[in-house]
């Protein structure tokens, strides 16, 4: 028997929810100066003198801070939702959101986008205007949707995965030539590919919360649909469950939700994969609560790596997903030692 | 006869001294090159720009995928990148001399071939001033002198540019849109501070740090430099709107081409000093007290 | 042969091809209610392709009727309550545990937003009872063995409680014990009234049902009574009389034999 760490989901809702409160608050004290900065914390309570500089202070962290730290959490959600989902659909516990190709195509649409910006590919200056963020989801959904044509729909698990895998490689290609033809665009590829939330405005906080809704209530009201096809697509279908509709479904949620984190804050790494597993080994799995909880795990996660990744170095920067791998890889090793502890079974 | 024998014995002794030069690259690599190489391969920009402003331009047969300038290397053939540089079609081209960058990982390999190779990688402007000394011995050209005096020339001409309001002000340079800053301890911060500006980014950041973009809202900077196809950008980062720089475009933007200029720490740094000087110019006109 | 009294399955003209290649021909055939029918023949046959299709997980050609009404034209759901379908070697997420893959047998009676109730429940733990598997509610199925996962998710199509139950190698890694447990549960479900077909390759085994559809190379062969010694001579005969069907103690038993007889 496996134990759970929390026997009641809530109880790990609930928590994750109290840290994650914890964290966006300390977002805000954490600064280019570091955590230094209470009188940041003053300013907002209107405990600090009413000067210019705690006015500064206040505008900075409304709308650099805020904005930067709540992105990041939606942007851990997105990532953990399309990961939860992903493993449904694909029914293997290593699938990650950017299974389908996603990946790439943001990264050839902001790189399309980073060349047009820079005037070379003047006839595609609505490229430009489609802005990077623009640019990185269209880019997704369109690999997401030539991997669903290359592989004549969403039927059979399979052929999607190879199709992804095609369309993955082929853009990455894509993408390889037109950096070789214009190399100064390097140095900016390589921020959005390590992924940043540097810039994330509330702008980009609304876009993700609008991707991020339909995705948490599909999970609650599908999610007994979602456990049926754990069991197989055709034992799912003689359950009656109209599984070709279902896949669909979960696979334009999976899109939306990676393409609008794509498109934001970069190709953040492992969020999408760590944060669905780490859900299952601290509570019992069922979809309707793992999903949501994995999406909770993803954002808290996310909001943990920004806030480091703004102050050990302060004012430098680390890339944000080095520190996702570095916090989910090790929170997701103790698991596993600990379990092996326990008795062998997992 | 004994005076004539000496002078002799010197002028010979000079000849053999001059034949055998022998330079030490950056890499610690000792190099006897014995005599002005007629076949030059250079995979660094800066190094291309020495070897032509030493009028050496003729001797080069073949150039990295970077370097663009003078006009006339842009016709050789092109051989890869710094750091792909194609082994093959370099040592096809039977080159005397390569000149890479130490950071290069095929010199060793040339080296390994039997070619001469020298790698050198100007830093700082002081690195660039000794590399130009350098290449200059290594290429059997007597007199860099010229090279360096015009390089001075063109600092001291964006110094005096320089208008008195724009003194002491505050500068905030972008080399990348992550945000990477050129931070004071980089060439470019260099050349910075040689024309009287303040980096927001100070020594101890390093050269080129990827900072938290609250710094330069914090920093508030008077002046800020950025590629033209990052300005668009930039003023809708979120916060960003509060840069007093930005709002009252205090801004200097730069094409593709003169960014090369001020990265590249070679014979045209005076340039380099000179655009920002003409731009500063522009921004703080002189009779205007800001 | 056309069996006396209702018919809970009615297949007529059933084409079925898959990936191209045609595996059912023209087949008729009629399942009463209330009887346990075995279905078999050799490998390649196409005994679980007409599962399949029975169970109305197939594209086909022909019509399938369940208690009259056409199958295929069905809402998957009502379909879902009134016929149970297990198929051959299931894989199941290996993060389930026992109880949470039975209850997913009650999906079809769980309307969309709804929870499970104490009567979904209830049936869950019946059907792991009979299947000996209750003791393993909380457990995994990833860290069960063969036989044990086996039962899983046969309380798994036991717990829809459907009046016609579609199995696909049932016995399947069961031990001998355990192989006799499930047929007494399959005799038990026919004498209150479910019709069940399962696919055996254990012709003993199958010649303990009511009746057997034996197939060969696409097609039904032949149809009949279990104890009936045509059934026996038709049986041989699909399987190149490789087997000899005796009565052992008033059961007929299948002995492979060999060649070197």
């Amino acid at each position: 028997m496996r134990d759970y760490i929390y026997q009641r989901p809530m109880v790990l809702g609930l928590l994750l929810s109290a840290a994650t409160t914890a964290l966006l608050l300390t977002g805000m004290l954490a600064g280019s100066a570091g955590l230094d900065d209470w009188h940041a914390l003053g300013a907002l309570l209107g405990l600090a003198q009413p000067d210019a500089g705690s006015g500064t202070m206040a505008q900075i962290v409304w709308q650099i801070r805020m904005p930067r730290s709540i992105g990041a959490w939606l942007a851990g959600a997105l990532l953990g939702l399309a990961g939860a989902l992903a493993q449904a659909v694909f029914r293997n516990p290593l699938a990650d959101p950017y299974l389908l190709g996603s990946a790439s195509g943001a990264s050839l649409g902001v790189c399309l986008a980073l060349v047009a910006l820079d005037g070379s590919l003047v006839h595609m200056h609505w490229l430009s205007r489609l802005g990077l963020t623009g640019a990185a989801f269209a880019g997704a959904m369109l690999a997401v949707a030539m991997t669903a044509a290359l592989a004549s729909g969403v039927a059979q698990t399979l052929r999607l995965l190879l199709a992804g895998v095609v369309v993955a490689v082929v853009l990455g290609a894509a993408t390889s030539l037109v950096l070789q033809m214009y190399p100064h665009l390097l140095q900016s590829m390589q921020g959005f590919m390590l992924g940043s939330t540097a810039f994330v405005g509330w702008d980009s906080c609304a876009l993700m919360l609008a991707a991020l809704l339909p995705g948490l209530v599909l999970a609650m009201v599908l999610g007994r649909w979602l456990d049926g096809l754990a069991l197989g697509e055709q034992t799912a279908a003689s359950l009656g469950l109209p599984v070709r509709p279902m896949r669909w479904v979960l696979i334009m949620t999976l899109a939306l939700a990676t393409g609008a984190a794509v498109a934001h804050t970069g190709l953040i790494a492992f969020v999408g994969l760590a944060a669905p597993h780490i859900t299952r080994r601290m509570v019992r799995w069922g979809a309707r609560h793992g999903v949501v909880l994995a999406s909770l795990m993803g954002g808290l996660l996310l909001v943990a790596a920004d806030l480091l990744a703004r102050v050990v170095i302060a004012p430098r920067e680390l890339p944000v997903g080095v520190l996702t791998a570095l916090i989910g890889g090790a929170y997701l090793l103790w698991l596993m030692r600990r379990h092996q502890h326990r008795g062998g079974v997992s | 006869m004994n005076k004539w024998l000496l002078l002799l014995g010197l002028w010979l002794a000079c000849c053999c001294a001059w034949a055998g030069v022998s330079i030490t690259d950056d890499k610690g690599r000792k190099v006897t090159i014995a005599q002005a190489p007629k076949r030059i391969v250079s995979l660094l920009p800066s190094l291309t720009e020495t070897v032509c402003a030493l009028g050496r331009c003729k001797d080069l047969v073949g150039v990295d995928r970077y370097s663009n300038y003078p006009e006339a290397v842009r016709k050789l053939p092109q051989l890869g990148g710094g750091l792909d540089p194609q082994i093959e079609a370099i040592f096809a081209l039977k080159p005397d001399l390569v000149l890479a960058a130490s950071s290069s990982p095929g010199a060793e390999r040339l080296a390994a071939l039997g070619l001469t190779v020298l790698q050198l990688e100007p830093k700082d402007q002081a690195d660039a001033v000794r590399v130009i000394r350098t290449l200059a011995q290594a290429l059997h050209v007597p007199y860099p002198e010229a090279v360096i005096r015009q390089i001075d020339q063109e600092f001291a001409q964006a110094q005096a540019l320089m208008p008195q309001g724009a003194l002491g002000k505050k500068v905030y340079f972008e080399v990348g849109s992550a945000p990477y800053a050129a931070g004071a301890s980089s060439f470019i911060g260099q050349t910075l501070s040689h024309l009287g500006l303040v980096n927001i980014v100070g020594p101890a950041l390093g050269p080129f740090p990827k900072i938290n973009p609250e710094l330069v809202v914090r920093a508030q900077p008077d002046v800020v430099v950025v590629a033209d196809s990052s300005f668009s950008a930039m003023v809708q980062r979120p916060g960003w709107g509060m840069v007093r720089a930005l709002q009252e475009h205090k801004v200097c933007t730069f094409s593709q081409e003169d960014g090369d200029l001020l990265v590249r720490a070679g014979p045209r740094m005076g340039q380099g000093a000179l655009l920002l000087a003409r731009c500063l110019e522009r921004l703080y006109p002189k009779g205007q007290t800001q | 042969m056309k069996p006396a009294g209702p018919i809970a399955l009615q297949v007529t003209g059933l084409h079925v091809a898959l990936s191209g290649t045609p595996v059912l021909h023209d087949v008729d055939v009629s399942i009463p209610r209330g009887r346990w029918i075995s279905l078999v023949g050799p490998n390649g046959a196409g005994k679980s392709t007409l599962l399949s299709a029975m169970a109305g997980l197939l594209p086909v050609q022909g019509r399938v009727e369940l208690d009259g009404a056409d199958l295929y034209a069905m809402p998957a759901a009502q379909r879902a309550r009134q016929l149970a379908w297990m198929g051959q070697s299931e894989a199941v997420g290996d993060d389930l545990s026992a109880l949470d893959v039975a209850l997913l047998g009650r999906l079809p009676h769980q309307s969309w937003l709804s929870g499970l109730d104490a009567n979904d429940y209830t049936q869950a733990e019946q059907a792991l009872r009979s299947m000996h598997a209750w003791q393993w509610r909380d457990r995994y199925v990833g860290t069960l063995s063969g036989g044990e996962r086996q039962r899983v998710l046969l309380a798994r199509a036991l717990a829809v409680q459907a009046p016609v139950l579609l199995l696909d190698e049932p016995l399947a890694n069961l031990d001998p014990p355990h192989q006799a447990d499930c047929l007494d549960l399959m005799r038990n479900l026919v004498s209150s009234g479910a019709t069940v077909v399962s696919v055996l390759h254990e012709i003993s085994m199958a010649l303990q049902a009511d009746d057997m559809l034996v197939m060969q190379q696409g097609r039904v062969v032949y149809q009949g009574p279990c104890a009936d010694a045509d059934t026996h001579r038709a049986l041989e005969s699909v399987f190149d009389h490789r087997i000899q069907v005796r009565m052992v103690d008033g059961q007929a038993i299948a002995l492979p034999l060999s060649l070197r007889r």
